[in-house]
């Protein structure tokens, strides 16, 4: 199976420096459990941070060289579709850009793939061209979908850790560097300012302490008739 | 500085009063002006104390908690315990009815499990917000994929329910479908899950610009990070957003009527989706900052064995105390608090714990919280929504107990 892994030029959120992505570390260590061959594509024009994944799991990475401003789908594209990966794997958000999470989608949409969501887990299906992609919901609960191949899946934060960093493993792979024609960004007229950190809304009860929900010293058999007729009326469980 | 700057003498000018000929120069200083626009308003504290009076005969008592009490049912309870019911208002909210919307807003509700979650409630706060905009008269739409309780109550004016076969590519083209019929003035997401996922499918599909994770949201302006939070992108609302969790709040006036909308769509079908199953979490081997139900223990109690076994019949996921778990009777993954996990559960049971505040820090965000604990001033008995005083040990029997005839 070929597989290719997308790459953005993210920053660290302290020192500002360019360092590889978790998410994107975290979907190089899905594709390398899933086996055959794994490249990493990146278009831009900074490598210091994309090229730390080599040391993470990559064999080679391809580096499509376009100005930061550029709009990167049209020349990932036409790169993919002379690739014929089998699956494409990305974070769910990118970073560094517009951090829209959009890339994934536009990309799925101009190849004329399946895209999935949020993916903790890859594992080959069992027919061959086809994968089983876990997909993290709400409250600890998965859905378990089969795709055929070729795919693109994007990655959860909850899937498992990215493998050790290797220096050794970094300083010998391959980066080939292509040239590709940048296309306009829409410009669009948007206001762009410097960061502001907004207070996020407190996480206060809504449940107040109340007369009637007191019970001081009732018989343990009532108090267990309470607390289970409490939870079935919250609809937080059933029980029988 | 992101803030105009005020100029005080050009404010001072504006509000000048004109006066006779050799008049004293005379000001009206509570008028907002063009150059001083955001001045707050003035506060009254005589109306505030008398806003948080308990209505409550004897000693004057006051709750300045801020929290939002309904008075009316309590002066009704006082009511009726005096023994004069028949002057007990009414106080059933009357349900806000919109006939001829001016436009529509729609709000994409996931509440997995059909309950409305948190989030949820802030995405239709916020699209109550932005139909409320510009002399109002808009209505919000929840989009659902089942039956959900409490969508009125939530804000909702009208209820969409488009069916889901579990593929996310067909939802979306429900979705796009009714935005093409009903063409509404913004459509409002979660930025999480599968609301995340359906907002970027449909900006796609319909080649509009997706203004994502939302971390300010007023009817004029709306703004977002860009660039890894270095910058901020600030513009008037568009179409298609997504709202950051705990960005809105949740809607507090009077209740929408959540009136069914009718919407026929023919399902599609994703080709390449071969098969689709959900795997429900396993609370036991959940992570605690993961799960929405905690069972957890504090030192009044002693018998873990059977704790144990009253976590896994409640189907909840065992915590502790730091007591607890410096005692080494717990594992330290399961703490709760400051220094343990911060929970984001639904609902928190809390078994011989008193409440100590690094502890309550722990469970700030869970809405509903069930104490058992033998000390009436305990600050746990004081933060439940069901506060029982009885002995831990005695209750975790007859719980058990309960919970096996039911399950037989």
């Amino acid at each position: 199976m070929k597989s290719v892994v997308l790459l953005s030029d993210a920053r660290h959120p302290v020192s500002g420096r360019a360092v590889l992505s978790r998410l994107e570390a975290q979907a190089i260590g899905l594709g390398t459990a899933l086996g055959g061959t794994l490249t990493g594509l990146h278009a831009g024009d900074c490598e210091d941070g994309v090229q730390e994944s080599l040391g993470h799991g990559l064999s080679a990475l391809d580096i499509l060289s376009l100005p930061p401003e550029a709009d990167p789908v049209s020349a990932l594209t036409d790169f993919l579709k002379a690739q014929k990966a089998d699956l494409i794997l990305a974070g769910r958000r990118g970073e560094g850009g517009f951090d829209s999470g959009l890339l994934p989608y536009a990309l799925a949409e101009a190849l004329g793939l399946p895209i999935l969501a949020d993916a903790v887990a890859l594992t080959p299906g069992e027919a061959t061209d086809t994968l089983v992609v876990d997909q993290a919901l709400a409250k600890g609960a998965r859905r378990r979908v089969t795709v055929r191949l070729p795919a693109l899946v994007t990655v959860h934060p909850l899937a498992p850790a990215p493998l050790p960093f290797a220096f050794g493993a970094m300083r010998r792979g391959t980066i080939r560097r292509h040239v590709a024609e940048a296309a306009d960004a829409s410009t669009d007229p948007v206001e762009e300012r410097p960061y502001r950190a907004r207070p996020k809304l407190m996480r206060t009860s809504s449940a107040t302490a109340s007369a009637e929900n007191l019970h001081v010293g009732p018989e343990p058999e009532e108090a267990a008739r309470l607390i289970l007729d409490y939870l079935e009326s919250n609809g937080i469980r059933r029980y029988g | 500085m992101t803030r105009p700057r005020i100029d005080p003498r050009a404010s001072r000018t504006e509000q000048r009063v004109a006066s006779g000929e050799n008049g004293r120069r005379r000001y009206d200083l509570s008028s907002r002006t063009a150059s001083n626009p955001i001045g707050p308003p003035r506060r009254d504290p005589r109306q505030e104390w008398a806003a948080s009076l308990i209505d409550r005969p004897g000693r004057r008592r006051y709750d300045r908690s801020q929290r939002p009490v309904a008075r009316g049912g309590a002066s009704n309870v006082e009511a009726a315990r005096v023994g004069s019911a028949a002057e007990a208002v009414s106080t059933e909210p009357t349900v806000r009815i919109i006939e001829e919307p001016a436009f529509l807003v729609f709000a994409f509700v996931d509440a997995p499990g059909g309950r409305l979650s948190r989030f949820d409630r802030q995405v239709l706060g916020g699209a109550r917000l932005l139909a409320d905009a510009g002399g109002g008269g808009g209505a919000v739409v929840a989009i659902v994929a089942e039956e959900i309780d409490g969508l009125g109550a939530a804000g909702a004016d009208r209820v969409m329910s488009l069916p889901t076969n579990g593929s996310a590519s067909a939802r979306a083209a429900a979705l796009r479908a009714a935005i093409e019929t009903h063409a509404p003035r913004h459509v409002l997401f979660a930025e999480d899950g599968d609301a995340a996922d359906c907002a970027r499918r449909l900006s796609v599909a319909l080649g509009e610009p997706l203004f994502s994770n939302v971390e300010h949201l007023t009817a004029r302006q709306v703004v977002r990070p860009n660039r890894g939070r270095r910058a901020e992108l600030a513009a008037a609302p568009p179409r298609l957003m997504t709202l950051g969790e705990d960005r809105a709040k949740m809607h507090a006036g009077a209740p929408g009527e959540a009136r069914p909308l009718e919407f026929e769509t023919a399902p599609s079908d994703d080709q390449a989706i071969l098969s689709v199953e959900i795997i429900p979490g396993d609370p036991a081997r959940l992570a605690l900052s993961e799960t929405d139900f905690v069972v957890s223990a504090g030192n009044g109690v002693t018998d873990f064995e059977g704790f144990r076994e009253l976590a896994a019949l409640m189907k909840g996921t065992p915590g502790a105390s730091r007591v607890v778990c410096d005692a080494g009777l717990m594992p330290r993954g399961a703490q709760v608090g400051a220094s343990g996990t911060v929970l984001a559960a639904d609902c928190y049971f809390a078994l011989g714990i008193s409440g100590a505040p690094q502890h309550l820090q722990g469970i700030a965000a869970c809405e509903q919280v069930i104490a058992v604990n033998t000390d009436l001033h305990a600050a746990m008995i004081e933060r439940a929504g069901l506060a029982i005083v009885q002995d831990a040990q005695l209750v975790m029997p007859a719980l058990i107990k309960l919970l096996k005839e039911r399950q037989s």
